[in-house]
């Protein structure tokens, strides 16, 4: 099993790299009640670890296709992780079926619709697609 | 074939045990130290191992903690107790445990020992490798570390067990091959060998030069020194035969009889000559045969030799006398050699000639040869062993006799040594009649005899048989054709009165017999102590005449001879005087007789001569016409006075022969008639006349006077003394003058005293007379006085 897993992150490795240059930010419903996230915050919802906000709502991830390069660019930002890596950490929970991935969304547009529209969601995008709909909760510092 | 008698002994067995042993030995070791080494290796190997699987799981237990995800680490838990070397697994996040599978059944004593390998491992969250989010703990299972090293033990000891069975194997083929099989072969063939007959061990194959090679060299070398020595011994052992044989057959057939025997004398071995001595029965060894019980005379002397020669250990040996029952007694000499172990070695050989020859040399040595008695020796050997068995004892005592035959000197002389022979043989036959067969006979001398009566101590009962000595010899001898008729003197001593050792026994006989013979003899004496005194007497007065004759003390009186028809002084007669430095003068009478029975009178008659002869040259030189009449005695007579030295006196003084006259007595003429006639012969050849002295007193035989060249008789001085009175005396001195006359010899008177006698003896026609009517004898210093007076009264 294992095994598969390495084989993985090998493919993974393949990969065109990231734009590294996009800025990309943490974006999350403005109902949800919070105005600022901790780096932390952010890792232990997206990473599936703790998914409550500071509120008190549950925090709903959504992440950006992997083809969007502002997804790659965030978690080596957050986490300093390649795709490849967060693919296989999600896969091997997923796997024990208690803690689910964020929420797949189909493209940039979608995901800032998605957190506009739904209370407690979080996501991320590049600076310059959040709009008034959503509210900036995580800056990675320049 | 000696086969083993315990397989336990054979040499694979023991080898086997050896190497078994020290295998079992090394291997249990090897054991031990691989358990020990095997542990620590699969401890570190389990540490690593666990380790390595903490390592595989670690980023999905990191990613379950940080998550918290309780499937998941579950599911990692799970999958660690997959592995046989967990006992159990725990997860825990920061605050709370994840997951916890621990094995069922596991006893605490393993719970324990796995914690002592617990691998705790701090789990770091996925995204910041600073921060923790949990950790997670692996027990290790001690039943699987347990089997390791049981496992690794079991092959470890497995191979050794099979290199020590191949090793065992080995060494069993390899001994069997390399040195039972060849040993068992040299064996095998040692047994068949005969090294005598030359056979001797091969070299096995490939063996040359190794241990066993070299060993079958060095048995055939002692092979081969066996040989030699069986050899060797082989002949010895025949030379040793040969010697045996030889000497049994000096032994069988040695004419001395040889033994062994121990110290009860019982023969242990013997040889032919030995049964032949002791006339023992054949088979002497079975017959048990003990020296000591056969015929011996005196059998503790042997068994005396025996314990000598046991004990001693030393040669010992005797003559013994044997006396069988066939009556032959028989002396046998007895060597005996000790030959150790209590046994001695004898040899026996009958010396019965030589002893009896012995016997007879030693008789013959007391024996006197022609009348069979005892002899000198004889007699002293007798003699001691009276002495002996008488001294010491307070009573009793024994007698010696000296007997002598009187006139047996005359009787030899005249009919010559045959018949002497012959009398001694019948005196010594009647002697031996006289007395007891205890007694004995000797003869010591030419008519010598002694007789010696053990029982004889009183005096009456010696006195006895001497007479009946006397008597039986006395009787006439008839060995000739004549009778003859002899006397016997005896002196008798008596042990222990008349001396208590043999010389004065013997002395005092001699000196009782010299007294019996003294006068007609035929008589018996006893001794007296007197008789020792006379003797004593007698050689103080030898010594006393010697001593004289050097002092010059002896002299010469003269005494005037007249001749009656002349009336002048014709001669004179020397006579010998003693003028003692001590004594003053001795008599003739004391002395001469001594001087005659010593012999001295030879050197005093040469003096006499020597005296006279000076004295008759100084008269010749005066012109005096005196002859000299010496006395000469028996004794000297022919030897003591031989006519050289006469002769040599007369030429020495240059004296005329007829002034020196001899007086010689009837006695000198019955000694030994021949010789005293050649003596005479000679003497007178000088031109020496004789004087028949004491004419009358002896014999007086007259055909002694026709015999002998006698110029004058001399009348003794005892007819003279009494002619006037008796007229028997007259008319023998008448008688002799007559006869004297009609001989043409001339007569000298001796002792006339008196002028009737002178007158008497002229009326007569007596030629010559001498005596106290003229002169005593004188010395030479008063004789020319007397002369003068003699001068002065014839004229």
């Amino acid at each position: 099993m294992m095994r598969r897993y390495l084989l993985l992150l090998a493919l993974c490795a393949l990969l065109p790299p990231p734009d590294a240059a996009a800025d990309v930010v943490v974006i999350a419903n403005p109902r949800a009640g919070v105005d600022r996230l901790s780096r932390d915050e952010v890792v232990n919802i997206f990473l599936g670890r703790f998914r409550q906000l500071p509120s008190g709502l549950s925090a709903l991830p959504a992440d950006l296709p992997s083809s969007q390069p502002e997804k790659a660019v965030f978690y080596r930002q957050l986490v300093n992780k390649e795709l490849a890596e967060i693919n296989a950490y999600w896969a091997r929970l997923v796997f024990s079926g208690r803690t689910v991935p964020p929420r797949q969304a189909v493209g940039n547009d979608d995901l800032v619709s998605w957190v506009a529209g739904t209370q407690g969601a979080i996501g991320y995008v590049d600076r310059a697609r959040a709009d008034g709909r959503v509210k900036i909760v995580y800056e990675f510092s320049p | 074939m000696v086969k083993l008698r315990d397989w336990r002994q054979s040499l694979i067995y023991l080898a086997v045990v050896a190497v078994v042993g020290s295998g079992i030995f090394v291997g249990m070791l090897f054991i031990g130290g691989t358990v020990f080494s095997t542990k620590s290796r699969v401890e570190t190997q389990t540490t690593t191992r666990l380790s390595e699987l903490l390592d595989t799981v670690e980023s999905t237990v990191s990613i379950a903690c940080f998550v918290q995800d309780e499937s998941l680490a579950k599911e990692v838990a799970n999958g660690l107790m997959k592995n046989s070397g967990v006992l159990g697994v725990s997860i825990s996040g920061n605050s709370n445990e994840l997951a916890r599978n621990y094995r069922s059944g596991v006893s605490p004593a393993d719970l324990k020992r796995a914690q002592s390998g617990r691998q705790i491992r701090v789990i770091h969250s996925p995204f910041s490798p600073d921060v923790p989010v949990g950790k997670i703990v692996l027990d290790p299972d001690p039943k699987t570390f347990d089997r390791a090293v049981d496992d690794e033990a079991r092959f470890v000891g497995f191979l050794l067990w099979l290199q020590l069975a191949s090793v065992v194997v080995v060494i069993v083929a390899v001994m069997l091959k390399l040195i039972v099989r060849p040993i068992k072969g040299m064996s095998d063939r040692l047994h068949r060998m005969d090294p005598i007959s030359g056979d001797r061990l091969q070299i096995p194959r490939g063996y040359v030069g190794s241990e066993l090679g070299r060993l079958v060299e060095d048995i055939n070398g002692m092979a081969d020194q066996l040989v030699v020595s069986l050899k060797d011994e082989r002949e010895i052992r025949l030379l040793h035969t040969i010697e045996e044989k030889k000497y049994r057959a000096i032994f069988d057939n040695a004419e001395t009889g040889i033994f062994t025997a121990d110290r009860n004398g019982c023969i242990s071995s013997s040889n032919p000559a030995l049964a032949r001595l002791l006339r023992l029965p054949g088979d002497v060894e079975t017959a048990q045969v003990r020296l000591i019980d056969l015929a011996w005379s005196r059998p503790e002397d042997l068994q005396g030799l025996i314990a000598d020669c046991i004990d001693g250990k030393a040669v010992t040996a005797a003559d013994l006398e044997f006396t069988p029952d066939d009556g032959m007694a028989r002396w046998l000499n007895v060597g005996l050699s000790s030959v150790g172990g209590g046994m001695a070695q004898g040899v026996v050989s009958d010396v019965t000639e030589r002893k009896l020859s012995e016997d007879m040399a030693r008789r013959q040595a007391v024996t006197d040869p022609l009348t069979g008695v005892a002899n000198r020796p004889g007699l002293e050997a007798h003699l001691q062993t009276a002495i002996r068995q008488h001294d010491g004892a307070t009573a009793g005592g024994f007698t010696l006799m000296l007997v002598d035959l009187d006139g047996f000197k005359r009787i030899n002389d005249a009919l010559g040594l045959p018949v002497g022979d012959l009398i001694l043989k019948s005196a010594a036959g009647r002697l031996q009649s006289c007395i007891k067969t205890s007694d004995t006979v000797a003869r010591i001398g030419g008519d010598e005899f002694a007789v010696i009566l053990p029982k004889v101590e009183e005096e009456a009962m010696a006195a006895n048989i001497g007479e009946r000595i006397v008597r039986t010899l006395a009787r006439s001898y008839d060995e000739h054709a004549n009778p003859i008729q002899l006397g016997a003197s005896v002196g008798i001593t008596i042990f222990p009165n008349d001396g208590v050792d043999m010389p004065t026994l013997l002395r005092n006989a001699e000196l009782a017999l010299d007294r019996a013979k003294l006068g007609d003899g035929n008589r018996y004496t006893f001794y007296d102590p007197a008789m020792a005194e006379a003797a004593a007497r007698r050689r103080a007065l030898e010594t006393d005449m010697q001593l004289a004759l050097r002092r010059d003390e002896f002299r010469l009186f003269y005494q005037p001879i007249i001749d009656l028809q002349e009336n002048r002084l014709a001669g004179v007669e020397a006579l010998i005087r003693w003028q003692h430095a001590e004594k003053g003068l001795v008599p003739p009478d004391a002395f001469i007789p001594v001087a005659e029975e010593t012999g001295f009178i030879v050197d005093i008659g040469l003096w006499g001569l020597e005296t006279a002869c000076r004295q008759l040259a100084v008269w010749q030189a005066e012109g005096l016409d005196l002859y000299m009449s010496l006395n000469v005695s028996g004794r000297q007579i022919p030897d003591g006075l031989p006519p050289q030295a006469l002769a040599d006196a007369i030429a020495r003084h240059g004296i005329e022969p007829w002034r020196l006259v001899l007086e010689i007595t009837e006695g000198v003429l019955l000694t030994d008639v021949s010789k005293a006639q050649q003596w005479l012969a000679a003497v007178r050849e000088l031109g020496l006349h004789f004087y028949l002295d004491d004419f009358g007193t002896g014999y007086s035989s007259l055909s002694y006077l026709k015999r002998f060249p006698v110029s004058s008789v001399k009348v003794d001085k005892s007819f003279v003394r009494d002619m006037h009175n008796d007229p028997s005396d007259r008319a023998l001195v008448e008688a002799v003058v007559a006869m004297a006359k009609s001989l043409s010899m001339s007569v000298v008177a001796e002792g006339v005293e008196t002028v009737e006698q002178l007158d008497l003896l002229r009326a007569m026609g007596c030629r010559y007379g001498q005596g106290y009517y003229f002169s005593k004898p004188v010395p030479i210093e008063e004789f020319r006085q007397v002369s003068a007076r003699v001068d002065t009264m014839l004229s």
